[in-house]
């Protein structure tokens, strides 16, 4: 059953949607309209849904009553505190949105990235946590040192919460000054100004088509392969890489340095009969010849491959062995069953589909022990 | 993902208008395939409506997203259409007048809703709202598709969408909280009764209605 009330609406909040610094005291008054028969004593207040001591109220009126709010903590939500005046029976009245908070500060941190030179991306961090509490609304702005015109960044939260895209060439060469502001209802701040060349912040995509192979026989070793990534061809940049590597088991990465430009690696001195994970990223410096290094890329999605274990049997009862022995035989029912689920045919079945269903299982490992 | 699947809807749904004056017998079909997928467009913006209300709420802050919150409705809220009707008169509504009323209510829940969207709000709210104000663009245009099938005038559309919002604006944040939380409860009651109404509508739409309308224009 729908409850129309009648039009004027049955009372009057004062102040009504006032904005608040955190920890100040606030007086609310509610008063009661002519036409309804209520008085004071007939009236309650809650504050987001729970009802604020009577010790706090006093009447100010035959239809008006007030309380007494010390030390506001920062809103509940953006939207504000919802102060409502009820009748007895726990009907509204009225109500009022408490804007509590603290005004901007300078936004800090800001860092800048250009992929391919072909556009901008930077984030930020805001000032104080105390500017969460209200709606702040944040402005990148940019423009080209030395000529006039401020521009301002339109595409935001593309890589987080506080960033924002340009999506258009910018010029090379050139410096250009960027600086964020913060607003909300308490105030403005800007932050300091960054310079920066996009020369100088340019990042690439991962290098793609990472292999992983044996070297022969060899059990200690394993090459790596992979293709530069696509824009290095339009650009006069060269590329230098950087390999990261680990044994299944462990999250200790160990990092291969000095790739230089060459797309192939041999990784040496490794566990002979170990599955590996290998990932390899890109970093795309001295751009027009300025031997200044640009962002490393992200790493290309990990690739594993095995190196291979020598079939010689040590001679001798060794109880560990053993042990190996039905680690070894239950792995391999595991394998099996799993193949018979995926693979299609005999033709695939050999090593490489043996190290992509260590993979799988240690991913599904993960999953699990994160769940 | 979920854009694709009320693409996919809309196209199916537009494609079943037929082309008049072809006389064959998948208009019938046509018009029958559209209100399923009507009604099946109804209850995935039921679904689609809970997590987004429930967002919604949450961002009001309480008591508007207490389960039992039951605001008073003041006179100035009844510009959002009710679906709450007498079942008598529910139940005798035509064809025509059923359709016309699922038309004219969607479109200007839509508009509301549009407005809602322009304002200030979290990014994940503001998305979630696009996405839902897409979903509810979508099934408009199936409940025109299906009347056009059927042979009926889509009705006039709503006069002046920007004005009345202006002129009807909530005086305070804390009223127009409240418009915002009886926007969602209508929203809700209405997709509850549209699955209704199509259900009815499903089982009512004959071959034998369309054939004479069409002979009635002389083809």
């Amino acid at each position: 059953p729908l409850s129309v009330s009648p039009a004027a609406d049955p009372a009057v909040i004062s102040p009504q949607d006032p904005t608040l610094l955190i920890g100040s005291s606030l007086v609310a008054t509610c008063t009661v309209s002519p036409d309804f028969p209520l008085k004071a004593e007939d009236l309650y207040w809650t504050l987001n849904g729970r009802r604020l001591p009577a010790a706090s109220y006093a009447a100010l009126g035959p239809s008006t009553l007030s309380v007494a709010l010390a030390r506001l903590n920062g809103s509940r939500q953006q939207s504000g505190d919802n102060l409502v005046c009820h009748s007895r029976d726990g009907g509204i009245l009225a109500g009022s949105c408490l804007y509590v908070g603290l005004p901007p500060e300078k936004p800090v941190n800001i860092s800048c990235w250009s992929k391919n030179m072909k556009d901008l991306t930077c984030k930020w961090a805001p000032g104080t946590e105390g500017e969460t509490f209200l709606h702040t609304n944040y402005t990148l702005k940019y423009k080209r040192r030395w000529y006039g015109q401020d521009n301002t960044c339109q595409e935001y939260h593309t890589a987080g919460t506080y960033s924002c895209h340009i999506p258009e060439d910018l010029a090379l060469f050139t410096p250009y000054e960027i600086w964020v502001e913060a607003s909300n209802r308490l105030g403005v701040a800007v932050s300091d100004v960054v310079m920066l060349d996009i020369l100088d912040v340019v990042t690439t995509d991962p290098p793609s088509d990472v292999h992983v192979s044996r070297v022969g026989d060899l059990e200690d070793q394993l090459s790596v392969r992979w293709s530069s990534p696509p824009a290095l061809k339009d650009f006069l940049f060269q590329a230098k890489y950087q390999i990261q590597y680990r044994v299944e088991d462990s999250s200790e990465w160990k990092v291969v340095d000095d790739v230089g430009n060459q797309t192939s690696c041999r990784l040496a001195g490794l566990r002979p009969g170990t599955v590996y994970f290998v990932q390899v990223r890109c970093n795309p410096f001295s751009i027009y010849g300025s031997k200044k290094a640009g962002i490393w890329s992200d790493w290309s999605n990990p690739t594993a491959a095995s190196t291979p274990r020598s079939e010689r049997v040590a001679g001798g009862c060794d109880p560990k062995g053993g042990e190996q022995n039905t680690t070894l035989r239950r792995e391999l029912k595991q394998f099996f069953g799993w193949v018979k689920k995926h693979a299609y045919g005999c033709s695939n079945l050999g090593i490489k589909l043996y190290d992509q269903w260590r993979v799988w299982l240690q991913k599904s490992h993960k999953t699990r022990n994160q769940v | 993902g979920d854009s694709w699947g009320i693409f996919t809807f809309l196209c199916a749904a537009l494609c079943n208008l037929p082309a008049l004056p072809a006389l064959n017998c998948s208009e019938e079909l046509g018009a029958g395939q559209s209100i399923q997928q009507t009604y099946d467009l109804t209850r995935y913006l039921e679904h689609q409506l809970r997590t987004l209300a429930g967002t919604y709420l949450n961002y009001l802050g309480p008591p508007f997203n207490e389960p039992d919150f039951n605001p008073p409705r003041l006179a100035r809220a009844e510009r959002v259409p009710s679906a709450t009707v007498d079942l008598a008169l529910w139940r005798g509504l035509t064809d025509n007048a059923r359709l016309a009323a699922n038309y004219r209510a969607y479109s200007r829940l839509l508009c509301y809703l549009r407005v809602l969207d322009g304002q200030v709000g979290t990014a994940e709210l503001r998305h979630r709202l696009a996405h839902f104000c897409a979903s509810l663009q979508g099934l408009v245009l199936s409940i025109g598709g299906v009347m056009s099938s059927l042979g009926y005038p889509l009705p006039a559309g709503p006069a002046g969408p920007p004005a009345p919002h202006g002129a009807h604006a909530a005086p305070n944040d804390f009223l127009k909280k409240m418009d915002d939380f009886w926007l969602l409860k209508e929203l809700q009651t209405w997709l509850w009764r549209s699955a209704k109404d199509f259900n009815r509508l499903k089982k009512k739409v004959p071959p034998a209605v369309v054939t004479l309308r069409l002979e009635a224009r002389g083809f």
